[in-house]
């Protein structure tokens, strides 16, 4: 019995395959070799009938479709079928078309990466606040920093851009990975919860600042000139680090000497302690 | 639909500033704050650049040159940050800021 179950079912499959071809290889011949249209509409519902048939061995086994119902139920459902296509084929399509026609000429390219690049940086930022977990919200960080490398590239800043990659993302972040390591023992709970009235309260006076400040850069009359440059800047901000901000360039340095050397004096305790320590 | 200018740059700044205030406010773990002073520092470069490009006009790098030292003392805000933090958790054994309120153990 097993076997001559299989074979019926085997039987339907095809026949449901067979529909299937039918239908789709009818369309395509009417679409692209002028077949003539009552031919293709009369193999596509003898498609139609096989596919029911053949569905009929898979699902609603209740209520079989044998003889006229078969018939008639797959006129119907041709029928809605038909009525679909065409609904979308005549109307839904053109309207489609012509609304993304609309679209693309009122969207330019380079405001949609402006866009993608903003979307970038505040999600990752809002990723940064918002995550429960230390580590992600370090990883979100890094959608922030690449993203406001890409605001630079956009204003024509090309040698910060780059700074902000090599510096942010390849060292700060860094940093900022390793004393999260640093200060968690493997097993210890990433997360450290914050205080219940800490994220309403926090979350209200970011919207107030965003609302103020973005209604002052929306108000404000600013001097913006005609014609902003997109030259490279690199050769005109090697000449003012060593003119007219040479003072600041070279105390910058000896800050960062000095912030290095305390940085490994602070942190090197730790080091030490542990290294004598027996594990 | 108006073509991208400097408020838009502005708004994201200003975004960015926010949402590192929001992390710097409620992060209870110091490393977190920390992060939240990176995005608050690029917030304040994205609006120097942007004034450099719209404002000061071609030619000019001034606030080029202002964000590059605001990257630069980041840079050495996050070493001698996290320095420090290393350090209380050396001593504390944690990093809760709201646990490690004495200067010594």
């Amino acid at each position: 019995m097993a076997s001559s179950n299989l074979r019926a079912y085997l039987v339907r499959l095809a026949v449901l395959l067979a529909g299937l071809f039918l239908l789709a290889g009818a369309g395509l011949l009417h679409r692209f070799a002028q077949l003539p249209t009552a031919l293709t509409l009369l193999a596509q519902y003898l498609g139609m009938v096989g596919i029911l048939w053949g569905l009929n061995a898979f699902f609603f086994r209740r209520v079989p479709l044998t003889g006229v119902v078969l018939f008639v139920f797959s006129g119907a459902a041709f029928g809605v079928l038909f009525f679909l296509g065409f609904f979308l084929q005549e109307i839904v399509g053109p309207w489609l078309i012509d609304s993304a026609g609309r679209f693309i000429g009122l969207v330019r390219l380079t405001d949609l990466i402006f866009y993608a690049f903003a979307l970038m940086t505040v999600l990752g930022a809002a990723g940064c606040a918002f995550s429960g977990n230390i580590i992600y919200s370090a990883w979100s960080l890094l959608f922030a920093f690449m993203g406001v490398a890409g605001l630079y590239v956009f204003l024509g800043a090309d040698f910060p851009a780059v700074a902000q990659v090599l510096i942010y993302v390849g060292g700060i972040l860094v940093l900022i990975l390793f004393a999260i390591m640093l200060t968690k023992q493997i097993g210890e709970d990433p997360k450290l919860t914050n205080a219940h009235l800490a994220l309403p309260v926090g979350g209200a006076l970011g919207a107030v600042t965003v609302g103020t400040l973005s209604y002052m850069a929306v108000m404000a009359p600013w001097k913006v000139v005609a014609a902003p440059s997109y030259q490279p800047v690199s050769a005109a901000l090697g000449v003012a680090f060593l003119t007219d901000y040479l003072l600041p360039f070279e105390v910058v340095s000896v800050v960062l000497l000095a912030a290095l050397v305390g940085a490994v004096v602070i942190a090197r305790k730790e080091i030490k302690e542990t290294s004598d320590q027996p594990i | 639909m108006t073509s991208i200018g400097l408020p838009h740059f502005l708004i994201v700044g200003a975004a960015l500033f926010a949402l590192g205030m929001i992390t710097v406010v409620t992060r209870r773990n110091a490393v977190g704050i920390l992060m939240g002073v990176e995005l608050i520092l690029n917030a304040a470069n994205v609006n120097f650049i942007a004034f450099n490009h719209y404002v000061e006009g071609p030619g000019k790098v001034t606030g080029q040159v202002f964000s590059i030292f605001v990257i630069v003392l980041a840079a050495a805000e996050a070493a001698v940050g996290l320095a420090i933090v290393l350090a209380i958790y050396q001593t504390f054994r944690t990093i809760d800021v709201q646990e490690t309120d004495t200067l010594r153990q």
